[in-house]
């Protein structure tokens, strides 16, 4: 049996072991979906005086509907596709992503979204720093690098792909743009549904987190939500910076600005959570993640052993039962 | 089913490398056992109703191998962890072994311990492999007998106590071999049984009769690591050891770490070693380098003289040269600057079995029947061995087969055990057989798979046969062969015919026994596995089965017959214009001997087709020789005899040596012009897979002997190239006519006979052939009588598009093997043949006691050795008596001649002398021919 | 040397001529990698992991029309018994890296990576003004890293690297028409053998490596160096194609069932 640890390389004793294994065991009892599992090659079976459309994932050999792709065969009135598991993250507009600026180019910045290529995001399709709806010079051009450069992380929106081909992003509310004090998690883009809500305040810890559809999850100190003047502050204080080149003003600003240590180690927290999660494949969605943080701090679990073997088990069970009181819920 | 394990292995090959590798255990492995009801009993070879199964340990397979090929012993199972070790540590046996278990009368079954998931041992912690191995045989006999059940017996057949004592302890019955044989109540079986002195505690007493027990006569030999480690620091060098054929006391080990051969002298220097044997080598300090002036009388009294034989063909046959090459310095004349050494130890032996007689012994009184007797064998190289046996009185007038099992160094003789009685000495039948298994020929009966192979008869040509687009019908061609008087196997015709143009159309046609003889059936194994028909005075040992021989392939006349035809157009200058090979069928008109073809060719009143055609040959032949020459091809010679058999008594009337006429050679540039061009086309078509043949150049140490005994004639021999040595060997001219061939004799000894080879082994420059000054040469045109023949008639068909290539050929190293089993059998042949005229002539003469003239080919310190041109066989001539070592006899190295002090009586090389010739016989049952000078 | 016990039909490792190593596939091993798999036949171990698809970072590369296929295929040092330090990119693995790359390129879905409608623009972009492409968006292709490395050799280092390969692929979601697999067989001792080990690969004899499209039954891939009869090589290449759909199969299990337990695990 090749069991799933992709990022965590994990040492289990024998009743970890066995534990986890039957843990996984009901999870899999539970879901019963083995038909509409499929593999490369395999055919898929249609109706076929019904007429189908062959979506995402399939192909067709001598009349037959094959899978091109390992996942679960999908069924939406005609149309039969095949949803992957394990593949990079496929845009659909108004998907609420976090990405990271790889370059700034003429009027857009280029960002790494985990799609097979590089998302942009036009400077005229995100708000001015000063918050004015106004065509964009060429002065503002010139400050481009002020609002974001190389390796920040920055949360937008998909708004659709243009007639070249390129997937264009935008960022035009209050809660898309720059963010910091926090950490950027990668999980399989698979794992995040979308959902209505993508930004949570996880208020207990004073955390933001924030589920890209992609796969890309922020969690950060928490941001005011009129987080105009965060930014505009932000702004300030680099031009400040630019202008004045004064060194012992800006140190004293950082300083003011530090994230206290009972945040950072919440957001530590949260990230780990996130993190066994992903390794052992289960679904993220702010629920899960808040009963793994709960869950952690009323075991008394330390945060680096959150990742460690015996929380690990102890996720994976707690997600058997959590999936067993939704179902006897629902029956 | 397929579970694995796997296991780490150290070799090492100058470093150390770890070698992780698979082994895989199953389930499915099978007992062997009919009556087995677990198992699939379709590969079954057990018989029925065994109640014993035997099963036997390495040991008893290395040194019993004689009493399991008797057929009283059977239901053995045969470990692979068992085969293994015999592989590992004797091939022959192994090969015994191995087909015993495929031989289908002998019920022998072979069970995969080793990937047996119930009888796969791993080696634990501190056991050496030898335990482990005797653990694993104990192992699967447990398995067998908890299978079996109660009802079948399992055997463990060990003479190792430690092994017998566990093997008990583990509730495994378990025998040694005497009491196995002695249980089954056959004494005769009791002779084939080996005694091994280390295994048994019982048989110490019995070891006891051996006289020389307290003395040690040899030194120890050295552990092995010792020889290794002295291997790799140089002080030890390791070559297969080689005894003198003449000189039993004298060895060499040609060493490839000092680049010479290393030369050994006396019993006690070469430490029990064998013929044969990779040993390893001490060299002696130079002081102690004897002189290589070799004496032809030896040290020790048991040892007889040199034996009048044949007259050796080439350099393979002759006695080596054991004269340093080295007259210019005699600084320090004692001491030789070959190296001498001793033997420290065997690394691989190379014992098997030996064809001899008994010594004469009394019959030992009031004994219980075992005696113990000397075996001498009739291979002077091997030293006498003692053997122990119960039927004394019936074995000593008997020519036996004896096998060595051991030698340890305090007796002065191995040990061995009869293994069979061949026939009465001295008797030709025993003493042919002895000759034909000394040189490992096979003259059994063919099998009946083989005969099954043959096509039915009487065979006729059939109309497939004409039908075949392939093959060209031929038959209306005037088509005559010619061979020796009472030839059957004729595996070559001629003919020729006047083409319009004024260009002949000449046609060699051999015999399709590829037709017949079809790859990968028995029959085609069995002749791969005799490689050539055997020759021998009174009788022919026959490659293929005799219908085809005689019969369905020989191309006899006035029959039409199946051919391989290769047809050139020649000018009357016998310039080839165009080659053409095809299969065809023919039908001879004629077939005619030697004397005959010579007769008619002659007599120029006859002008009737045939003789025409022969005469046209005749000429086209002698033009193509004279080119050959001029090619410098060499013209040797070789002293043919032919008896004159008694068709009766088969005994030998007359003897004399064979005449070469105009007709044999002209038959003969046929045939080399025919495999020339086969050769050509076949390495053509097929560059990394033809068998070819080659003959390598002669080095100089070679010529040596020729060039010493040229100079001391004063003669001038040019040897730096075919066509100089050629063209110098047609001036040396003496003053009587037989001259020119003895010197053409001496220099044909220097050659090493051509080989077969497969092309792609060697570089094209290397497949030159001396003798015969040609590129390339294969045999093609003999393929009754030679397989390698056959082989190339199948290259030569696929190399045409009519038949596809074996599967044999794609395979490098097999081709390769097949190559050298050729070379091997048809060097054997050889040596049976020169055996068989040699025996021959020893009859002839115990009757006729006969004056001659001889020749004097070689000088030495006690006497010369002598040539007798008229029955082509040479001697030794003693001037000194016996023993006699005060020898007032003095021999001039350079101008090679005897000279008796004080006197002018002196002997030259290729001086005539005349000899006396008799049979007499030192010790009975061991006649032999003695020269004595008039 | 005798490859096949004339007596016993075992072959040295105790296999039948037809019977296959002990195979093994485990897919995730390569946490950063979009896909990963680990492949065993019997002592051969390899790891793939790809990359991508990705925007082509070398742009003269980029192939028209489809996505760019890439492989490197590699040695550890310490895969053999001997450690020899291997310069990278030799003759041997360049060779091994394109007959990977080939097979693969063979069942991956390239064409529906392609951003066709670009071509045209870049085309006139070269005609009419280099100067105004630094205008023009961003021309983007695809790219696909394939990187194979050998972990421990005994023979068939090649066929296990287009079976991982092919399982790397579908943990990465790339779309593909097909499952690739391959396997080796030769013919030692006059009988054909099915996967061959290292000692049966340096034999010196025939090694026929086929690589096959399971469900279609096309051969992707065929090499041999050696002579063969026409006969024994069809029988061979049967023997290595029997091979490729065991493989497949196992293949097709391992896939299944990693499928399902990603999708179990992440509920609903």
């Amino acid at each position: 049996m090749t069991t799933m640890q992709r990022e965590l390389r994990l040492s289990l004793n024998q009743t970890q072991r066995v534990r986890l294994q039957s843990a996984l065991q009901q999870l899999e009892e539970m879901t019963s979906l083995a038909s509409a599992i499929t593999v490369v090659a395999d055919t898929i079976p249609v109706n076929h005086e019904d007429s189908i459309l062959k979506g995402h994932g399939t192909s067709d050999l001598n009349g037959e509907v094959v899978a091109t792709l390992c996942g679960v065969v999908e069924r939406v009135n005609k149309l039969v596709y095949v949803r992957a598991q394990r593949a990079r993250y496929k845009p659909e507009v108004g998907d609420i992503i976090v990405g990271r600026v790889i370059e700034v180019a003429p009027k857009r910045w280029r960002l790494e979204i985990n799609f097979s290529q590089d998302a942009v995001l036009m400077l005229s399709s995100m708000n001015l720093p000063d918050g004015l709806q106004r065509r964009r010079t060429a002065v503002d051009e010139l400050n481009m690098r002020s609002i974001f450069v190389e390796n920040d992380v920055i949360c937008a929106e998909v708004r659709g792909f243009q007639h070249d081909g390129s997937l264009h992003l935008q960022a035009r509310s209050q809660k898309y743009g720059k963010l910091e004090r926090g950490m950027l998690l990668t999980v399989p883009a698979y794992l995040v549904k979308r959902r209505k809500q993508h930004f949570h305040h996880l208020e207990n810890y004073g955390v933001d987190l924030i589920l890209g559809s992609n796969g890309f999850i922020w969690v950060g100190e928490h941001v005011d939500m009129n987080g105009e003047n965060h930014i505009l502050a932000d702004q300030v204080s680099r031009e400040d910076m630019a202008d004045k080149s004064c060194v012992g003003q800006v140190t004293q600003e950082v300083h003011e600005r530090i994230t206290p240590l009972e945040i950072r180690t919440h957001i530590c927290r949260v990230a780990n959570s996130v993190r066994v999660l992903s390794a052992l494949g289960f679904n993220l969605t702010v629920e899960v993640i808040v009963d793994t943080v709960e869950a952690s701090i009323s075991l008394n679990t330390d945060i680096k052993d959150i990742l460690a073997a015996e929380f690990y088990v102890q996720t994976a069970e707690r997600e058997v039962q959590r999936r067993v009181s939704l179902s006897r819920k629902k029956g | 089913m397929l579970q694995s394990k796997s296991f780490v292995k150290k070799t090492k090959q100058g470093r150390v490398v770890k070698v992780v590798r698979e082994h895989y255990l199953r389930d499915d492995i099978y007992c062997g056992a009919p009556s087995c009801k677990v198992c699939d009993t379709s590969a079954s070879r057990l018989s029925n109703s065994a109640s014993t199964i035997l099963i036997v340990d390495t040991n008893v397979v290395l040194h019993q191998i004689d009493l399991l090929e008797n057929p009283a012993i059977d239901d053995v199972v045969v470990l692979s962890v068992v085969l293994e070790e015999v592989r590992n540590k004797n091939l022959s046996v192994f090969n015994r072994l191995k087909a015993l278990c495929t031989n289908s009368l002998r019920k022998f079954f072979v069970f995969s311990n080793e990937h047996h998931k119930d009888t796969y041992v791993k080696e634990m912690v501190g056991e050496s492999p030898n335990d482990r191995n005797d653990r694993a045989i104990r192992v699967a006999a447990h398995w067998y007998q908890s299978h079996l059940g109660e009802n079948t017996q399992i055997l463990l057949i060990t003479n190792d106590r430690e092994n017998k004592r566990r093997a008990v302890e583990e509730g495994i019955s378990a025998e040694t071999v005497e009491s196995y044989v002695r249980s089954l109540g056959k004494p005769d079986l009791l002779d084939l049984v080996v005694l091994s002195s280390s295994a048994d505690v019982n048989m110490e007493d019995v070891e006891d009769h051996r006289p020389s027990k307290k003395k040690v006569i040899y030194s120890e030999h050295k552990p092995m690591s010792e020889i290794t480690s002295g291997l790799l620091c140089g002080i030890y060098h390791q070559g297969k050891f080689r005894v003198n054929r003449y000189n039993p006391f004298e060895a060499y080990v040609g060493s490839e770490s000092i680049g010479d051969e290393i030369v050994i002298y006396g019993r006690a220097n070469m430490n029990r070693a064998f013929d044969g044997d990779i040993v390893a080598v001490e060299l002696l300090p130079q002081d102690q380098w004897h002189d290589g002036k070799s004496m032809i009388i030896t040290e020790d009294e048991d040892d007889e003289e040199e034996d009048v034989h044949l007259a050796p063909s080439s350099a393979d046959d002759a006695p080596r040269s054991v004269n340093p090459v080295q007259p210019t310095t005699e600084s320090v004349p004692p001491v030789s600057n070959r190296p001498a050494g001793r033997v420290v130890g065997i690394i691989k032996r190379n014992w098997h079995s030996y064809c001899g007689s008994l010594e004469p012994m009394p019959m030992p009184a009031g004994n219980a029947g075992v005696a113990h007797a000397l075996f001498v064998s009739k291979d002077r190289r091997i030293p006498k061995i003692r053997i122990q046996t119960r039927q004394l009185e019936n074995l000593l007038d008997k020519r036996i087969i004896v096998a060595v099992d051991s030698w340890d160094c305090l007796s002065r003789y191995p040990s061995g055990h009869y293994v069979r009685t061949i026939g009465q000495i001295g008797d030709r039948d025993t003493e042919s057989e002895v000759l034909l298994i000394e040189n490992d020929i096979n003259s059994r009966p063919f099998s009946t798979q083989v005969l099954a192979c043959l096509p039915p008869l009487p065979w006729s040509l059939s109309s497939e046969d004409l039908a075949n687009p392939n093959r060209e019908d031929l038959r209306h061609l005037r088509v005559f062969s010619v061979d020796p008087p009472g030839c059957k196997d004729i595996d070559d015709a001629l003919h020729c015919k006047p083409l319009g143009n004024g260009n002949f159309e000449v046609g060699v046609h051999i015999a399709d026994v590829t037709n017949f003889v079809l790859p990968g059936t028995p029959l085609d194994e069995e002749a791969s596995q005799r490689g050539t028909s055997v020759y021998l005075v009174e009788r022919r040992i026959d490659m293929l089965p005799k219908p085809l021989t005689e019969d369905i392939c020989s191309l006899r006349s006035d029959v039409e017959r199946l051919a391989f035809s290769v047809i050139w157009e020649m000018t009357p200058d016998a310039e080839i214009v165009s080659t053409r090979f095809t299969k065809s069928a023919i039908k001879s008109c004629a077939a005619l001997s030697y004397v005959e073809a010579q007769a008619r060719m002659d007599d120029s009143r006859l002008i009737d087709p045939v003789t025409t055609d022969l005469r046209n040959l005749n000429t086209l032949a002698k033009i193509m020789r004279l080119r050959r020459i001029k090619r410098g091809a060499l013209t040797l010679a070789s002293p043919e005899v032919k008896f004159q058999i008694d068709t009766e008594t088969h005994d030998p009337l007359d003897i004399g040596m064979y005449q070469i006429r105009e007709a044999n050679q002209m038959i003969e540039e046929f045939m080399l012009a025919a495999n020339i061009s086969v050769a050509e086309k076949i390495l053509n078509h097929f560059p990394l897979c033809s068998l070819l043949r080659r003959h390598p150049s002669p080095t100089k140490e070679m010529l040596e002997p020729l060039l010493r005994t040229a100079a001391a004639i004063g003669l001038d021999l040019d040897v730096s190239s075919s066509k100089a040595l050629a063209d110098s060997l047609d001036r040396a001219v003496g003053e009587d006519p037989y001259f020119n061939k003895l010197i053409r004799i001496l220099a044909t000894r220097c050659m090493t006979q051509a080989v077969y080879f497969s092309s792609g082994d060697l570089s094209p420059s290397e497949f030159y052939h001396y003798g015969l000054a040609a590129l390339l040469y294969t045999h093609f045109t003999s393929p009754i009588r030679r397989y390698a023949d056959v082989i190339v008639h199948r290259l030569l068909a696929a190399a045409l598009g009519i038949a596809k290539l074996p599967p044999i050929f794609q395979d490098g190293p097999q081709l390769t093997g097949i190559a050298d089993n050729l070379n091997y059998r048809h060097r054997n042949a050889q040596m049976a043949s020169r055996a068989s005229v040699e025996l021959h002539t020893l009859i002839y003469f115990r009757k006729r006691p006969t004056d001659t003239e001889a020749r004097i080919v070689k000088i030495k310190s006690n006497g010369f050795i002598v040539f007798v041109p008229k029955f082509g066989i040479e001697g030794p001539v003693y001037l000194v008596p016996k023993g006699n070592n005060g020898s007032d006899w003095v021999v001039d190295e350079a101008h090679q001649r005897v000279t008796k002090v004080g006197t002018n009586i002196r002997y030259n090389i290729l001086q005539t002398v005349k000899i006396h010739m008799e049979v007499v016989e030192p010790q009975p049952n061991r006649p032999k021919l003695q020269l004595t000078l008039i | 040397m005798e490859y096949v016990d004339s007596l016993t039909g075992f072959r040295l490792d105790g296999r039948r001529p037809n019977d296959m190593r002990q195979i093994r596939g485990e897919i995730g091993v390569v946490a950063k990698a979009d896909g990963s798999a680990l492949f065993e036949m019997g002592n051969t171990k390899v790891i793939a992991a790809i990359y991508g698809p990705r925007e082509v970072q070398n742009k003269g590369q980029q192939a028209n029309n489809q996505a760019l296929v890439r492989c490197e295929y590699s040695m550890a040092n310490f895969s053999t018994g001997d450690r020899t330090r291997r310069p990278k990119g030799d003759r041997r693995s360049t060779e091994i890296s394109l007959v990977i790359r080939q097979t693969m390129e063979a069942c991956i879905l390239t064409h529906l990576m392609p951003h066709s409608q670009v071509i045209l623009i870049e085309f006139l972009v070269h005609i009419l003004l280099k100067f105004f492409m630094y205008f023009l968006p961003k021309i983007c292709f695809l790219q696909i890293d394939i990187f194979v490395q050998v972990l421990q050799a005994d023979g068939g280092t090649r066929s296990a690297c287009i079976n991982a390969a092919t399982l790397a692929l579908a943990d990465a979601g790339i779309p593909m028409r097909d499952i690739v697999t391959s396997c080796s067989a030769g013919y030692l001792s006059s009988t054909p053998l099915l996967d061959l080990n290292y000692i049966e690969d340096s034999a010196g004899g025939p090694d026929v490596t086929v690589g096959i499209l399971a469900k279609t039954d096309k051969v992707t891939l065929l090499q041999m160096d050696a002579k063969l009869p026409m006969d024994i090589f069809e029988n061979v290449m049967q023997l290595a194609i029997e091979g490729c759909k065991a493989i497949a199969h196992y293949i097709r299990g391992v896939l299944l069932e990693n499928t399902k337990q990603l999708e179990c695990r992440r509920g609903i």
